[in-house]
Protein backbone atom coordinates (compact mmCIF):
# COMPACT_ATOMS: atom_id res chain seq x y z
CA UNK A 1 0.00 0.00 0.00
CA UNK A 2 1.15 3.61 -0.65
CA UNK A 3 2.31 5.27 3.01
CA UNK A 4 0.27 8.39 2.28
CA UNK A 5 -2.60 6.49 2.64
CA UNK A 6 -1.37 4.68 5.94
CA UNK A 7 -0.62 8.49 7.32
CA UNK A 8 -3.78 9.37 7.03
CA UNK A 9 -5.14 7.03 9.51
CA UNK A 10 -7.21 4.28 9.09
CA UNK A 11 -10.31 4.89 7.27
CA UNK A 12 -11.29 1.36 7.81
CA UNK A 13 -12.07 1.45 11.32
CA UNK A 14 -14.36 4.76 11.11
CA UNK A 15 -16.90 3.11 8.82
CA UNK A 16 -15.89 5.48 6.47
CA UNK A 17 -15.72 4.58 2.42
CA UNK A 18 -14.53 6.98 -0.22
CA UNK A 19 -15.88 7.87 -3.54
CA UNK A 20 -13.83 6.64 -6.27
CA UNK A 21 -13.38 7.30 -10.20
CA UNK A 22 -12.78 4.18 -11.91
CA UNK A 23 -10.08 4.35 -14.49
CA UNK A 24 -9.46 0.86 -15.99
CA UNK A 25 -11.10 -2.65 -15.79
CA UNK A 26 -9.67 -5.80 -14.89
CA UNK A 27 -12.94 -8.15 -15.79
CA UNK A 28 -10.51 -11.11 -15.91
CA UNK A 29 -9.43 -10.59 -12.34
CA UNK A 30 -12.24 -8.81 -11.69
CA UNK A 31 -10.23 -5.47 -10.01
CA UNK A 32 -10.64 -2.14 -11.16
CA UNK A 33 -8.20 0.96 -10.87
CA UNK A 34 -9.48 3.66 -8.94
CA UNK A 35 -9.04 7.29 -8.40
CA UNK A 36 -10.04 9.29 -5.67
CA UNK A 37 -11.05 12.73 -4.98
CA UNK A 38 -7.59 13.41 -3.91
CA UNK A 39 -6.16 11.59 -7.02
CA UNK A 40 -4.83 8.49 -5.23
CA UNK A 41 -5.15 5.80 -7.32
CA UNK A 42 -5.70 1.56 -5.74
CA UNK A 43 -6.79 -1.27 -7.02
CA UNK A 44 -10.20 -2.17 -5.81
CA UNK A 45 -12.60 -5.31 -5.45
CA UNK A 46 -15.46 -4.76 -7.52
CA UNK A 47 -17.35 -8.42 -7.26
CA UNK A 48 -19.76 -6.81 -5.47
CA UNK A 49 -21.07 -4.00 -7.53
CA UNK A 50 -20.21 -6.04 -11.12
CA UNK A 51 -21.05 -4.70 -14.18
CA UNK A 52 -19.04 -2.08 -13.88
CA UNK A 53 -18.06 0.95 -16.53
CA UNK A 54 -15.07 3.22 -17.15
CA UNK A 55 -16.01 6.52 -15.35
CA UNK A 56 -18.45 5.38 -13.12
CA UNK A 57 -18.26 6.30 -9.12
CA UNK A 58 -17.95 3.78 -6.81
CA UNK A 59 -18.44 3.54 -2.97
CA UNK A 60 -14.88 1.78 -1.38
CA UNK A 61 -13.86 0.62 2.02
CA UNK A 62 -10.95 -1.52 2.61
CA UNK A 63 -10.40 -2.48 -1.06
CA UNK A 64 -13.64 -3.27 -1.81
CA UNK A 65 -16.41 -1.16 -3.60
CA UNK A 66 -19.86 -1.28 -1.61
CA UNK A 67 -22.34 0.25 -3.54
CA UNK A 68 -22.12 2.74 -6.70
CA UNK A 69 -22.03 6.56 -5.30
CA UNK A 70 -24.63 8.83 -7.38
CA UNK A 71 -24.38 12.04 -8.21
CA UNK A 72 -24.71 14.00 -5.22
CA UNK A 73 -27.37 16.45 -4.95
CA UNK A 74 -27.11 18.21 -1.79
CA UNK A 75 -29.65 21.28 -2.28
CA UNK A 76 -32.40 18.09 -2.80
CA UNK A 77 -30.80 15.65 -0.08
CA UNK A 78 -30.70 18.92 2.54
CA UNK A 79 -33.07 21.43 1.71
CA UNK A 80 -34.30 21.64 5.67
CA UNK A 81 -35.58 18.20 5.39
CA UNK A 82 -38.46 18.94 3.58
CA UNK A 83 -39.67 16.09 1.37
CA UNK A 84 -36.50 15.17 0.76
CA UNK A 85 -35.59 11.51 -0.89
CA UNK A 86 -34.14 10.24 2.34
CA UNK A 87 -37.66 10.52 4.04
CA UNK A 88 -39.40 8.88 1.08
CA UNK A 89 -36.81 5.80 1.54
CA UNK A 90 -38.08 5.21 5.57
CA UNK A 91 -38.91 1.16 6.32
CA UNK A 92 -42.74 1.54 7.34
CA UNK B 1 -14.55 19.13 -4.32
CA UNK B 2 -16.75 16.91 -5.73
CA UNK B 3 -19.12 14.66 -3.42
CA UNK B 4 -17.82 16.46 -0.54
CA UNK B 5 -18.44 20.49 -0.71
CA UNK B 6 -22.04 19.92 -1.78
CA UNK B 7 -22.63 18.16 1.61
CA UNK B 8 -20.54 21.26 3.71
CA UNK B 9 -22.76 23.94 2.68
CA UNK B 10 -22.83 26.53 5.87
CA UNK B 11 -25.56 28.48 4.87
CA UNK B 12 -27.61 24.69 4.59
CA UNK B 13 -26.08 24.03 7.82
CA UNK B 14 -27.59 27.01 9.38
CA UNK B 15 -31.03 26.38 7.94
CA UNK B 16 -31.25 23.13 9.56
CA UNK B 17 -29.81 24.26 13.00
CA UNK B 18 -32.60 26.80 13.07
CA UNK B 19 -35.01 23.85 11.76
CA UNK B 20 -33.42 21.95 14.67
CA UNK B 21 -34.10 24.71 17.10
CA UNK B 22 -37.60 24.94 15.88
CA UNK B 23 -38.09 20.78 16.81
CA UNK B 24 -37.20 20.68 20.16
CA UNK B 25 -39.47 21.07 22.74
CA UNK B 26 -37.44 23.92 25.42
CA UNK B 27 -37.63 22.16 28.46
CA UNK B 28 -36.91 18.46 27.34
CA UNK B 29 -33.55 16.84 27.66
CA UNK B 30 -32.95 14.62 24.50
CA UNK B 31 -30.18 12.08 24.65
CA UNK B 32 -28.96 11.02 20.79
CA UNK B 33 -26.76 8.31 20.78
CA UNK B 34 -24.48 8.18 17.17
CA UNK B 35 -23.29 4.33 16.94
CA UNK B 36 -20.65 5.01 14.79
CA UNK B 37 -16.86 6.19 15.66
CA UNK B 38 -16.95 8.07 12.32
CA UNK B 39 -19.89 9.56 13.06
CA UNK B 40 -18.09 10.76 16.07
CA UNK B 41 -15.26 12.12 14.66
CA UNK B 42 -16.78 14.48 11.76
CA UNK B 43 -19.52 15.96 14.82
CA UNK B 44 -16.08 17.23 16.33
CA UNK B 45 -13.92 17.23 13.70
CA UNK B 46 -16.57 20.20 12.16
CA UNK B 47 -18.16 21.06 15.44
CA UNK B 48 -21.45 19.98 14.59
CA UNK B 49 -22.67 20.09 18.57
CA UNK B 50 -22.40 23.58 18.69
CA UNK B 51 -25.28 23.94 15.66
CA UNK B 52 -27.35 22.30 18.47
CA UNK B 53 -29.66 23.72 21.01
CA UNK B 54 -28.09 23.08 24.64
CA UNK B 55 -30.71 20.33 25.75
CA UNK B 56 -30.01 17.69 22.92
CA UNK B 57 -26.82 15.80 23.97
CA UNK B 58 -24.98 13.74 21.65
CA UNK B 59 -24.12 10.37 23.29
CA UNK B 60 -21.12 8.08 21.55
CA UNK B 61 -21.83 4.75 20.90
CA UNK B 62 -19.40 1.36 20.81
CA UNK B 63 -19.21 2.18 16.65
CA UNK B 64 -15.23 1.92 16.91
CA UNK B 65 -13.95 -1.60 16.29
CA UNK B 66 -10.43 -0.75 17.03
CA UNK B 67 -11.66 0.79 20.43
CA UNK B 68 -13.94 -2.59 21.24
CA UNK B 69 -11.48 -5.28 20.56
CA UNK B 70 -10.34 -6.43 23.78
CA UNK B 71 -6.96 -6.30 25.36
CA UNK B 72 -6.31 -10.55 25.09
CA UNK B 73 -7.20 -10.21 21.43
CA UNK B 74 -4.22 -7.59 20.87
CA UNK B 75 -2.24 -9.94 22.84
CA UNK B 76 -3.31 -12.47 20.56
CA UNK B 77 -1.95 -10.39 17.58
CA UNK B 78 1.13 -9.78 18.81
CA UNK B 79 1.49 -13.36 20.13
CA UNK B 80 1.01 -14.37 16.28
CA UNK B 81 3.58 -11.31 15.04
CA UNK B 82 6.21 -12.94 17.08
CA UNK B 83 6.34 -16.33 15.37
CA UNK B 84 9.25 -16.90 13.44
CA UNK B 85 8.79 -16.73 9.55
CA UNK B 86 5.67 -14.84 10.11
CA UNK B 87 4.97 -11.29 8.29
CA UNK B 88 1.97 -10.20 10.33
CA UNK B 89 -0.52 -7.49 8.33
CA UNK B 90 -3.13 -5.46 10.16
CA UNK B 91 -4.98 -2.09 9.26
CA UNK B 92 -3.31 1.36 10.85
CA UNK B 93 -4.65 2.11 13.89
CA UNK B 94 -4.06 -1.46 15.29
CA UNK B 95 -0.21 -0.69 15.72
CA UNK B 96 -0.74 1.43 18.52
CA UNK B 97 -3.36 -0.46 20.37
CA UNK B 98 -2.18 -1.42 23.77
CA UNK B 99 -2.04 -5.53 24.69
CA UNK B 100 -1.23 -6.21 28.31
CA UNK B 101 2.62 -5.22 27.74
CA UNK B 102 3.12 -3.94 24.57
CA UNK B 103 1.44 -2.83 21.05
CA UNK B 104 2.24 -4.38 17.88
CA UNK B 105 4.53 -1.61 16.97
CA UNK B 106 6.23 -2.48 20.04
CA UNK B 107 7.05 -5.66 18.91
CA UNK B 108 7.70 -4.37 15.57
CA UNK B 109 10.68 -2.66 17.29
CA UNK B 110 11.71 -5.54 18.65
CA UNK B 111 11.93 -7.10 14.99
CA UNK B 112 8.63 -8.75 14.65
CA UNK B 113 7.95 -8.24 10.60
CA UNK B 114 4.61 -6.60 11.31
CA UNK B 115 3.20 -4.23 8.16
CA UNK B 116 0.67 -2.04 7.45
CA UNK B 117 -2.10 -3.24 4.81
CA UNK B 118 -5.30 -0.85 3.30
CA UNK B 119 -6.93 -3.61 2.36
CA UNK B 120 -7.10 -7.40 2.95
CA UNK B 121 -6.29 -7.57 -0.72
CA UNK B 122 -3.02 -6.03 0.24
CA UNK B 123 -2.50 -9.02 2.65
CA UNK B 124 -3.16 -11.22 0.35
CA UNK B 125 -0.40 -10.04 -2.48
CA UNK B 126 2.00 -9.85 0.06
CA UNK B 127 0.95 -13.32 0.85
CA UNK B 128 1.71 -14.54 -2.92
CA UNK B 129 5.15 -12.52 -3.21
CA UNK B 130 6.43 -14.44 -0.64
CA UNK B 131 5.27 -17.84 -0.56
CA UNK B 132 8.35 -18.60 1.78
CA UNK B 133 6.73 -17.01 4.66
CA UNK B 134 3.42 -17.33 6.38
CA UNK B 135 1.51 -14.10 6.33
CA UNK B 136 -1.17 -13.99 8.41
CA UNK B 137 -4.04 -10.73 8.45
CA UNK B 138 -5.62 -9.28 11.43
CA UNK B 139 -8.46 -8.67 10.37
CA UNK B 140 -11.16 -6.49 11.97
CA UNK B 141 -14.52 -4.54 11.78
CA UNK B 142 -17.63 -4.44 11.42
CA UNK B 143 -20.13 -5.48 8.22
CA UNK B 144 -18.71 -2.75 6.25
CA UNK B 145 -14.94 -4.02 6.26
CA UNK B 146 -16.06 -7.92 6.36
CA UNK B 147 -16.90 -8.54 2.77
CA UNK B 148 -13.44 -7.55 2.40
CA UNK B 149 -12.39 -10.33 3.98
CA UNK B 150 -14.34 -12.68 3.39
CA UNK B 151 -13.74 -11.79 -1.02
CA UNK B 152 -10.11 -12.34 -0.28
CA UNK B 153 -10.51 -15.08 1.53
CA UNK B 154 -12.23 -16.69 -1.72
CA UNK B 155 -9.31 -15.16 -4.07
CA UNK B 156 -7.41 -17.08 -1.27
CA UNK B 157 -9.52 -20.30 -1.50
CA UNK B 158 -9.70 -19.91 -5.47
CA UNK B 159 -5.71 -19.35 -6.34
CA UNK B 160 -4.97 -22.26 -3.47
CA UNK B 161 -2.53 -19.75 -1.87
CA UNK B 162 -1.31 -21.85 1.11
CA UNK B 163 0.85 -19.19 3.33
CA UNK B 164 -2.21 -16.65 3.60
CA UNK B 165 -4.45 -16.77 6.99
CA UNK B 166 -6.48 -14.72 8.69
CA UNK B 167 -6.88 -13.86 12.59
CA UNK B 168 -10.58 -13.14 12.47
CA UNK B 169 -11.84 -10.37 14.76
CA UNK B 170 -14.74 -8.95 12.88
CA UNK B 171 -17.91 -7.67 14.81
CA UNK B 172 -21.19 -7.11 14.59
CA UNK B 173 -23.17 -4.28 15.23
CA UNK B 174 -26.69 -5.09 16.21
CA UNK B 175 -26.14 -7.34 19.44
CA UNK B 176 -24.23 -4.27 21.10
CA UNK B 177 -27.70 -2.32 20.19
CA UNK B 178 -29.56 -4.64 21.65
CA UNK B 179 -27.42 -5.06 24.81
CA UNK B 180 -27.47 -1.16 25.09
CA UNK B 181 -30.96 -0.83 24.60
CA UNK B 182 -31.19 -3.87 27.28
CA UNK B 183 -28.98 -1.78 29.63
CA UNK B 184 -31.44 -0.04 32.51
CA UNK B 185 -29.22 3.27 33.03
CA UNK B 186 -28.85 4.09 30.07
CA UNK B 187 -31.48 6.24 28.79
CA UNK B 188 -31.57 7.27 24.81
CA UNK B 189 -34.67 8.87 23.22
CA UNK B 190 -32.59 7.92 19.16
CA UNK B 191 -29.89 6.97 17.31
CA UNK B 192 -28.17 8.09 14.70
CA UNK B 193 -27.17 4.56 12.70
CA UNK B 194 -24.15 3.66 10.94
CA UNK B 195 -24.18 4.72 7.54
CA UNK B 196 -21.64 2.53 5.38
CA UNK B 197 -22.64 -0.73 8.21
CA UNK B 198 -26.05 0.18 6.41
CA UNK B 199 -24.89 -0.09 3.12
CA UNK B 200 -23.73 -3.92 3.90
CA UNK B 201 -26.43 -5.07 5.75
CA UNK B 202 -29.62 -2.80 4.95
CA UNK B 203 -32.17 -1.27 6.63
CA UNK B 204 -34.26 -3.68 8.00
CA UNK B 205 -31.93 -5.38 10.77
CA UNK B 206 -31.94 -1.98 12.59
CA UNK B 207 -36.40 -2.87 12.97
CA UNK B 208 -36.21 -3.75 16.32
CA UNK B 209 -35.05 -0.47 17.71
CA UNK B 210 -38.31 1.38 17.08
CA UNK B 211 -40.42 -2.02 16.89
CA UNK B 212 -39.31 -3.59 20.09
CA UNK B 213 -37.78 -0.45 21.99
CA UNK B 214 -40.28 2.21 20.37
CA UNK B 215 -36.41 4.43 19.81
CA UNK B 216 -36.15 6.49 16.32
CA UNK B 217 -33.24 5.55 13.86
CA UNK B 218 -31.78 7.44 11.01
CA UNK B 219 -29.19 5.53 9.44
CA UNK B 220 -26.72 8.76 8.32
CA UNK B 221 -23.99 9.91 6.13
CA UNK B 222 -20.65 11.13 7.76
CA UNK B 223 -20.63 14.95 6.18
CA UNK B 224 -21.69 17.55 8.47
CA UNK B 225 -25.28 18.18 6.40
CA UNK B 226 -25.85 14.87 6.61
CA UNK B 227 -25.49 14.24 10.72
CA UNK B 228 -27.67 17.72 11.03
CA UNK B 229 -30.28 16.23 9.13
CA UNK B 230 -30.05 12.69 10.44
CA UNK B 231 -30.98 14.41 13.76
CA UNK B 232 -33.92 16.41 12.22
CA UNK B 233 -35.02 13.25 11.53
CA UNK B 234 -34.75 11.90 15.09
CA UNK B 235 -36.37 14.73 16.79
CA UNK B 236 -38.95 15.14 14.51
CA UNK B 237 -40.02 12.05 14.74
CA UNK B 238 -39.54 12.10 18.46
CA UNK B 239 -41.85 15.44 18.34
CA UNK B 240 -44.19 13.20 16.20
CA UNK B 241 -44.70 10.38 18.09
CA UNK B 242 -42.79 8.08 15.45
CA UNK B 243 -40.41 5.20 15.81
CA UNK B 244 -39.21 4.24 12.30
CA UNK B 245 -35.96 3.67 10.44
CA UNK B 246 -35.80 6.41 8.43
CA UNK B 247 -32.53 6.40 5.90
CA UNK B 248 -30.96 9.91 5.36
CA UNK B 249 -28.34 7.95 3.01
CA UNK B 250 -30.46 6.77 0.68
CA UNK B 251 -27.73 8.08 -2.28
CA UNK B 252 -25.74 5.35 -1.12
CA UNK B 253 -27.54 3.16 1.29
CA UNK B 254 -30.31 0.61 -0.63
CA UNK B 255 -32.99 -0.31 1.84
CA UNK B 256 -31.88 -3.94 1.03
CA UNK B 257 -28.04 -2.97 1.61
CA UNK B 258 -26.00 -5.30 -0.78
CA UNK B 259 -26.86 -8.96 -1.11
CA UNK B 260 -23.65 -10.36 -2.87
CA UNK B 261 -21.77 -8.67 0.17
CA UNK B 262 -23.87 -10.59 2.01
CA UNK B 263 -24.23 -14.23 0.70
CA UNK B 264 -19.65 -13.92 0.75
CA UNK B 265 -19.95 -13.18 3.98
CA UNK B 266 -22.30 -16.45 4.77
CA UNK B 267 -20.16 -18.50 2.83
CA UNK B 268 -16.75 -17.03 4.62
CA UNK B 269 -18.08 -16.60 7.69
CA UNK B 270 -19.95 -18.43 10.63
CA UNK B 271 -21.22 -16.57 13.87
CA UNK B 272 -19.51 -17.26 17.02
CA UNK B 273 -21.38 -18.03 20.07
CA UNK B 274 -20.13 -15.20 22.21
CA UNK B 275 -17.42 -12.37 21.60
CA UNK B 276 -15.74 -10.40 24.41
CA UNK B 277 -16.31 -6.49 23.62
CA UNK B 278 -14.18 -3.96 25.50
CA UNK B 279 -16.13 -2.45 28.19
CA UNK B 280 -19.25 -4.18 27.69
CA UNK B 281 -18.69 -7.78 28.02
CA UNK B 282 -19.26 -11.21 26.79
CA UNK B 283 -22.10 -10.28 23.70
CA UNK B 284 -23.75 -13.64 22.54
CA UNK B 285 -23.51 -13.75 18.43
CA UNK B 286 -21.51 -10.74 18.22
CA UNK B 287 -18.75 -11.77 16.04
CA UNK B 288 -17.61 -13.61 13.17
CA UNK B 289 -15.08 -16.65 12.84
CA UNK B 290 -13.80 -18.37 9.69
CA UNK B 291 -16.75 -21.10 8.57
CA UNK B 292 -16.07 -24.53 8.59
CA UNK B 293 -15.22 -24.71 4.62
CA UNK B 294 -12.61 -21.91 5.11
CA UNK B 295 -11.01 -23.31 8.86
CA UNK B 296 -7.86 -23.92 6.75
CA UNK B 297 -6.81 -20.31 6.31
CA UNK B 298 -8.07 -19.47 9.75
CA UNK B 299 -5.01 -18.51 11.73
CA UNK B 300 -6.30 -19.42 14.76
CA UNK B 301 -6.39 -23.02 14.02
CA UNK B 302 -2.51 -22.49 12.13
CA UNK B 303 -0.58 -20.94 15.27
CA UNK B 304 -0.88 -21.82 18.72
CA UNK B 305 -2.85 -18.46 20.37
CA UNK B 306 -2.89 -17.58 23.46
CA UNK B 307 -6.68 -17.10 23.76
CA UNK B 308 -6.25 -15.41 27.45
CA UNK B 309 -9.15 -12.93 28.70
CA UNK B 310 -7.17 -9.84 30.24
CA UNK B 311 -8.71 -7.08 32.39
CA UNK B 312 -8.50 -3.79 30.82
CA UNK B 313 -6.12 -1.35 33.24
CA UNK B 314 -7.97 -0.30 36.17
CA UNK B 315 -7.27 3.70 35.43
CA UNK B 316 -8.96 3.28 32.26
CA UNK B 317 -12.61 3.79 31.64
CA UNK B 318 -13.33 2.88 28.04
CA UNK B 319 -15.78 0.92 29.23
CA UNK B 320 -18.05 3.39 30.13
CA UNK B 321 -17.28 5.64 27.24
CA UNK B 322 -17.96 3.12 25.24
CA UNK B 323 -21.48 2.49 26.88
CA UNK B 324 -21.95 6.40 26.54
CA UNK B 325 -22.20 6.53 30.25
CA UNK B 326 -19.72 8.98 30.88
CA UNK B 327 -18.09 11.96 28.41
CA UNK B 328 -14.50 11.12 27.67
CA UNK B 329 -13.31 14.20 29.58
CA UNK B 330 -14.72 12.54 32.87
CA UNK B 331 -12.45 10.06 32.90
CA UNK B 332 -10.14 10.06 35.66
CA UNK B 333 -6.90 9.57 33.16
CA UNK B 334 -8.23 11.70 29.77
CA UNK B 335 -6.10 14.32 28.59
CA UNK B 336 -2.88 13.21 31.33
CA UNK B 337 -1.52 9.71 31.16
CA UNK B 338 -3.70 9.18 28.23
CA UNK B 339 -3.06 10.94 25.47
CA UNK B 340 -3.15 9.90 21.75
CA UNK B 341 0.58 9.99 21.78
CA UNK B 342 0.67 7.67 25.52
CA UNK B 343 -2.93 6.38 24.74
CA UNK B 344 -4.03 4.03 27.87
CA UNK B 345 -7.57 2.94 26.52
CA UNK B 346 -8.12 2.34 23.07
CA UNK B 347 -11.08 5.00 22.89
CA UNK B 348 -7.62 7.54 22.71
CA UNK B 349 -5.80 5.23 20.04
CA UNK B 350 -8.33 5.46 17.16
CA UNK B 351 -8.52 8.69 15.63
CA UNK B 352 -12.81 7.65 15.36
CA UNK B 353 -12.81 7.14 19.24
CA UNK B 354 -14.43 9.02 21.25
CA UNK B 355 -12.02 10.10 23.87
CA UNK B 356 -9.27 10.81 20.74
CA UNK B 357 -12.30 13.02 19.18
CA UNK B 358 -12.82 15.23 21.89
CA UNK B 359 -8.88 15.44 22.75
CA UNK B 360 -7.61 16.31 18.87
CA UNK B 361 -10.76 18.83 18.77
CA UNK B 362 -10.02 20.83 22.07
CA UNK B 363 -13.43 19.27 23.71
CA UNK B 364 -11.32 18.87 26.75
CA UNK B 365 -10.55 22.88 27.31
CA UNK B 366 -14.05 24.00 25.80
CA UNK B 367 -15.59 21.37 28.57
CA UNK B 368 -13.58 22.44 31.28
CA UNK B 369 -14.67 26.01 31.23
CA UNK B 370 -17.77 25.04 31.08
CA UNK B 371 -17.05 23.53 34.78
Amino acid sequence: MSEHVAARGCITCGDVAIPMLVVEIDRARRLALCQSTRGERESVEIALVEPVQDGEWLLVHAGTALSRAAEPDAAASTAAGKGTGAEREAVA
Amino acid sequence: MKFIDEFRDAELGRALAVEILATVEPGRHYKIMEVCGGHTHAIYKYGVDDLLPPNVELVHGPGCPVCVIPMGRVDDGISLAHQPGVIFTCFGDMLRVPGSSQTLLDAKAQGADVRVVYSPLDALRIAKQHPERQVVFFAIGFETTAPSTALTLRRAKAENVQNFSVICSHVTIVPPLRALLESPDLRLDGFIGPGHVATVIGLAPFQFMPDEYGKPVAISGFEPLDLLQSMLMVLRQIADGRAEVENQYARVVPAQGNPRALEVMDEVFAVRPEFEWRGLGFIPESALALSDDYAEWDAELRFAVPGVRVADPQACQCGEVLKGAIKPWECKVFGTACTPERPIGACMVSPEGACAAYYNYGRFAREREVV
